[in-house]
């Protein structure tokens, strides 16, 4: 077996671990970074709204400063956030925005002037400050004050992701792509690498570093209906689930979307519905102004995608080859509008879907979009558990997001994060001196060589690994989705027991030299329900409703006894997760109260006052990261 | 000279790989222009044999036929060996053009083969021509059609139309490659110079069977 | 609609020496909407688990799933079966390492040639100052740099050229494209000069033969036709200082397509 030696491993070359490449490499770390495809392919470049970050030149983010955009994320994350690093996270997002600008992301910039912009599809009148003229502009984006999302026209992901890849490649960065990162080495307390597969030659190789970071991105692939990419399946939460020492925070919280289309789950913006498009059913009747006389589509999203799916279970979805789904109707809005106000939305709807939406309706449904939960780490991104071993971006649950994160605050954390914690980690790097047994490269090497022959020999079993996947897709969609029960809940808990149960004895179906594509996805499977059991199983547990976890049964948001966070261990050997739970936030800048929207009933805590104090330490740090 | 000069390990800056591409542009825009131009002078013979030897006479009085002759071949072969760089002489590049051609099914693609082909056919048939023209001076109308009734009505049948496509092709090409015609204009391009290319090939059938025509004895 | 689709698809496995390249046929059952990757993920799923073929994002935005579709290089998630014959032909790009079926290795070929034409902002990092603010930046060319930006490096350009085809350590448009991204770009310090010794060669913007086959196939409208135009016009013009007159360069420079929002 190839054995390579580094300082600093990056496992994904999203933007998170690209940025944390970038601050190794420009330390003069040695830096491998291995990725499932190229890095400027990773799923970062789908991002197409924007990065959040207080910078306040845009005349409709006038006023705005970190302490706004604290407090939004806090709201947001409906307190169930680390305030610390949410502190963190909006002190140092304006510096990272001008960092990127200087390495040379074409952020769009203010023109000064009167320019038409709209607002819940109105538009209306305002005025750029000529002072402001050429820094860095800022659009609208859900859940905040000011106007504060920092983009590039419809590609903000992909000129960010570019962009920091210019740097790696400038910098030195080695680039391992087609690598699949398999299993961490480990001697129980440090982490010291980790073994993978390539996917060119399906070959195992080892990567001994100092420190090690998991910057998978998400593992939306758990679900049927998702918008994140095909490789998005949580191979990052896995080999860190599967060391039995490192927990996944808040595996519960899930972000749906309601206007995912059919059958490919891109998303289509909620402009749609806020410029006047309307739902309707398979007999094509507009029905949510039945659920919600008030605003029908025009209620929130976690509102909308609730009913959304309650009218489909009620059977009056649209049947179709790929699943039931709604229709989303714009073609009352005119071809003038669409082709120009909505114009992505037209473009998705004729270049995927073969749908002209001026004239025709657009298949939608709920769709999964965002994971909060992943590797729970500490402020300085250290996963819990291991040492040397650290995650950022949305594989994290560094936790600036608690239960629900903002758009825009996501792509944004994913540079903060990687330029906070790479700094952490080369302090880290450069003050630890490891030593690599080589009886943990082996062990490591032998579980997943037995895990492979049993999978290819089929010793254990005859289970297919794509039929497991699909019973775990419906399952998912069906119990854990947007609006949660008991009933569902333990169903699915039950369920997906019996999944991990058959997914030890998956069995090849077919015979290929080299690389296998079908391994690949059976050696995915086993961790993939583990993960879909963490976050069944938390969100059954979880007896209150907050931020994206609504449970039907517990409607109220329960600070009393839930003002926490859930861990989820997978010890060796046991067939379910077993939980705990620490506190959201060490103290408390913002005390918890109500979000100003969303509505609900909030069963209060009594906080001891000290919990409202910033300690000083806390302060210092702040100043630190600021440099 | 310095130090890496004869090894090459070090690599030299050096701008002669800007300047070929600009006297290859350069060499086939003057090509193109001596064709037009060599167009009008022997297609005035549609008009009248008088007005085409009145030409020919002209320019032989001022020595460009003498001077400009052996120039122009001088500049075809200049531009064959600048051009000639980008010829797919080895078997397998010439395999792998053509079969990636097939392949794509694309206009400009397949185009650059027959650049490449009437190229070839334009240096053997062309270098003939003007060999025979231009060691038989002075140029009259009557020589000519003489020359074209013995069957020499062949070569021009065949060197007519590569000619202007070769000309026609490159005149395209050089637009585009140096971006005197964008995206926005391609289309309008191509448009003109296919009729500019129909156009010329007309022209110079009518003129062949003008000569063809003429009454040599008389 | 509802036809039977019969998608004839290349095989081959490198690293298997008994394999050899045949074409193997497969049936699909079309649908509404249905797209490349939806047949492909189906054959895959329910007929042939083995099939080597990448797909990441299936929107069209990463640029992992270019494959040759009846002769054409273009992204099959973006390919809608509808708009294809019942009989759809598919090869892996060319140009590209084969890695096996309808795989190829796009990912170390930009890699190797980003480092070649040194893709990135030639600026002095240590120099940012956190505190201080951005340079300013007129909006027009930064949208004129995302334009350009917007490349996902699939592929398609390099395997539609022929000139590529041909000699293989030609840069290509998109290589070309990238540079331009940096000349337009005032963050990036580079000369005239600097540029022309990356570019300005028979591997570089003087091996390009005009055939646009890239511009043609380029998924997602990449001025690529434009800026080889500008970069060749530059570099030829760089080239010929000191030997044609200035204001005839001058001239020359200005004629056809430029960088409108450049600065200096
Ligand atoms: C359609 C869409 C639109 C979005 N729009 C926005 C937006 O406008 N604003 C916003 O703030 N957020 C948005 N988000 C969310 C945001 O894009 C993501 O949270 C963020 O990009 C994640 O970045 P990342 O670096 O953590 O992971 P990714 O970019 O997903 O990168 C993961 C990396 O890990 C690698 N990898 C995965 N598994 C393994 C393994 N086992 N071994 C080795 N490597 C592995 C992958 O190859 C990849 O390189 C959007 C998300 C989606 C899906
Ligand atoms: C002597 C034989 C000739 C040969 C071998 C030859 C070869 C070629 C080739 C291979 C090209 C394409 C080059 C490229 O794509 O970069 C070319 C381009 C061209 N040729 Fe010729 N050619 C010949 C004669 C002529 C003549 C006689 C004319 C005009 C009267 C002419 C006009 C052109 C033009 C205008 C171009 C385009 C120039 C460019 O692309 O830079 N050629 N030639
Ligand atoms: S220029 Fe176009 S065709 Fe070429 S790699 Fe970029 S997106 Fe693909
Ligand atoms: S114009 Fe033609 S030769 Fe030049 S890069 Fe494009 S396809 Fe290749
Ligand atoms: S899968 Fe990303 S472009 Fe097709």
């Amino acid at each position: 077996m190839q054995i390579h030696h580094t300082d600093v491993l990056c496992i994904g070359a999203g933007l998170a671990g690209e940025r944390v490449a970038v601050e190794a490499a420009m330390a003069g770390l040695n830096t491998i970074m291995l990725s499932l495809v190229p890095p400027r392919r990773s799923h970062s470049s789908a991002a197409q709204g924007g990065m959040q970050a207080a910078l306040g030149n845009a005349i409709m983010g006038d006023g705005d400063s970190p302490d706004v955009h604290f407090a939004d994320t806090v709201k947001g994350s409906d307190w169930g956030c680390d305030q610390e690093v949410a502190r963190i996270f909006a002190d140092t997002a304006p510096i990272v925005m001008r960092e990127v600008a200087h390495w040379g992301v074409p952020w769009n910039r203010v023109v000064p002037g009167k320019h038409t912009y709209y607002k819940g599809g109105k538009p209306f009148e305002a005025e750029e400050k000529a002072e402001k003229a050429g820094l860095i502009h800022a659009r609208a984006f859900g859940g905040t004050a000011k106007w504060r999302t920092c983009y590039t026209a419809d590609g903000t992901g992909r000129s960010v992701l570019n962009t920091l890849d210019t740097k790696c490649l400038q910098y030195g960065v080695t680039v391992h792509d087609r690598m699949q990162a398999e299993a961490l080495i480990h001697d129980g307390e440090t982490c010291l690498g980790c073994i993978a597969r390539c996917l060119r030659t399906g070959e195992l190789v080892a990567y001994l570093a100092t420190s090690t970071l998991i910057a998978t991105g998400g593992y939306g692939r758990i679900y049927k209906a998702t918008t994140n990419a095909v490789i998005c399946d949580g191979g990052g939460q896995i080999i860190a689930l599967d060391t039995g020492l490192v927990p996944m925070g808040n595996m519960e919280a899930v972000q749906f979307h309601p206007t995912g289309t059919v059958p490919t789950d891109i998303l289509v913006t909620e402009g749609c519905r806020g410029d006047g498009g309307t739902l309707l059913d398979v007999n094509l009747y507009r029905f949510m102004p039945d659920y919600e006389p008030d605003k029908s589509e025009l209620a929130s999203r976690d509102v909308v995608s609730r009913r959304m799916t309650e009218h489909m279970r009620k059977g009056l979805g649209v049947k179709s080859p790929y699943g039931d789904h709604l229709w989303l109707d714009i073609r009352h809005l005119g071809e003038k509008h669409i082709t120009t106000k909505l114009r992505e939305v037209y473009d998705i709807c004729t270049n995927f879907l073969g749908v002209n939406p001026i004239h025709q309706l657009i298949p939608v449904r709920p769709t999964h979009h965002y994971s909060m939960g992943g590797v729970r780490t500490n402020r300085d991104g250290a996963a819990y558990g291991l040492k040397g071993l650290f995650s950022a971006g949305e594989s994290a649950c560094w936790d600036m997001h608690g239960f629900n994160r903002l758009g825009g605050n996501s792509l944004a954390e994913t540079v903060v994060a990687g330029r906070y914690i790479g700094k952490r980690m080369v302090e880290y790097t450069k003050g630890a001196t490891p030593s690599f047994g080589m009886q943990y490269v082996d062990d490591a090497h032998k579980k997943v060589q037995e895990r492979i022959t049993d999978i290819v020999t089929g010793r254990k079993g005859k289970e297919n690994a794509f039929k497991i996947r699909d019973e775990m897709h419906d399952i998912m969609m069906e119990c854990v989705g947007i609006f949660r029960n008991g009933k569902d809940l333990q169903k699915a808990v039950n369920k997906l027991e019996e999944l991990y149960d058959r997914s030890q004895k998956i069995c090849l179906s077919s015979t290929c030299k080299g690389m296998n594509p079908e391994l690949s996805t059976a050696l995915r499977i086993r961790g993939m329900v583990k993960l879909a059991q963490c976050t069944a199983y938390g969100a059954l547990m979880r007896t209150e409703s907050r931020g994206a976890h609504t449970r039907e049964d517990f409607p109220e948001r329960n600070d009393k006894d839930w003002l926490n966070r859930t861990l989820a261990y997978w010890k060796e050997g046991a067939s379910m997760p077993t939980l705990e739970y620490e506190e959201a936030s060490p103290y408390y800048e913002l005390p918890p109260g109500d979000r100003g929207y969303g509505g609900g009933v909030t069963i209060p805590n009594e906080l001891p006052p000290e919990k409202f104090v910033i300690p000083e330490a806390a302060k210092e740090n702040l100043k630190k990261a600021k440099l | 000279m310095n130090a890496s000069t004869i090894t090459l390990h070090v690599p030299q800056r050096s701008k002669i790989a800007g300047r070929m591409d600009f006297f290859q542009m350069a060499s086939g825009v003057l090509l193109i222009l001596f064709l037009w131009a060599h167009m009008l002078l022997v297609s005035s013979v549609i008009l009248s044999p008088s007005l085409m030897n009145g030409i020919a006479w002209f320019f032989e009085a001022t020595y460009m036929a003498q001077i400009g002759g052996p120039a122009i071949f001088v500049l075809m072969v200049v531009h064959f060996i600048l051009a000639a760089r980008k010829m797919p002489f080895k078997q397998d590049e010439w395999k792998t053009f053509r079969v990636h051609a097939r392949m794509l099914q694309h206009k400009d693609t397949t185009m650059w083969l027959v650049q490449v082909i009437s190229a070839i056919l334009i240096l053997v048939l062309g270098a003939v021509h003007m060999f025979v023209v231009l060691t038989d001076l002075p140029i009259t109308a009557a020589k000519s059609a003489a020359r074209i009734q013995s069957g020499w009505l062949y070569l021009y049948l065949v060197l007519l139309p590569m000619a202007e496509l070769h000309v026609g092709v490159g005149f395209y090409r050089i637009g585009v490659k140096y971006g005197f015609v964008g995206r926005s204009k391609r289309k309008w391009f191509q448009k003109t110079e296919n009729v500019m290319m129909i156009g010329f090939i007309t022209i110079g059938l009518l003129t062949l069977v003008r000569f063809m025509l003429l009454n040599i004895q008389g | 609609m509802n036809r039977m689709l019969t998608l004839n698809i290349f095989r081959y496995n490198p690293l298997d020496p008994d394999s050899t390249p045949r074409m193997q046929t497969f049936t699909v059952q079309e649908y509404d909407s249905m797209t490349l990757f939806i047949a492909l993920t189906q054959i895959r799923d329910e007929k042939d688990p083995t099939l080597k073929v990448d797909f990441c994002c299936r929107a069209g935005i990463c640029g992992s799933c270019a494959m040759v579709i009846n002769g054409r290089p273009g992204l099959a998630c973006h390919t809608q079966t509808k708009d294809l014959p019942a009989e759809i032909t598919l090869h892996p790009l060319p140009f590209f390492q084969l890695l096996g079926d309808l795989s190829v290795d796009t990912g170390s070929w930009f890699r190797k040639t980003g480092l070649q034409i040194e893709a990135w902002c030639h600026s002095d990092d240590k120099a940012f100052d956190p505190t201080a603010e951005e340079m300013r930046m007129d909006n027009d060319l930064a949208n004129e740099i995302f334009e350009l930006d917007r490349c996902i490096e699939c592929g398609c350009c390099m395997a539609a050229c022929g000139t590529a085809r041909m000699r293989t350590d030609f840069l290509g448009a998109v290589s070309i494209m990238r540079v331009a991204r940096f000349y337009l770009d005032p963050r990036d310090k580079r000369s005239e000069d600097d540029y022309y010794e990356v570019i300005g060669n028979d591997q570089g913007v003087f091996g390009c033969m005009g055939l646009l086959a890239c511009e043609d196939v380029c998924p997602k409208g990449i001025p690529l036709q434009d800026q080889l135009g500008i970069m060749r016009r530059m570099m030829a013009m760089h080239s010929v200082k000191g030997v044609l007159p200035r204001p005839l360069i001058e001239t020359i420079k200005k004629k056809g397509c430029c960088h409108a929002h450049a600065q200096s």
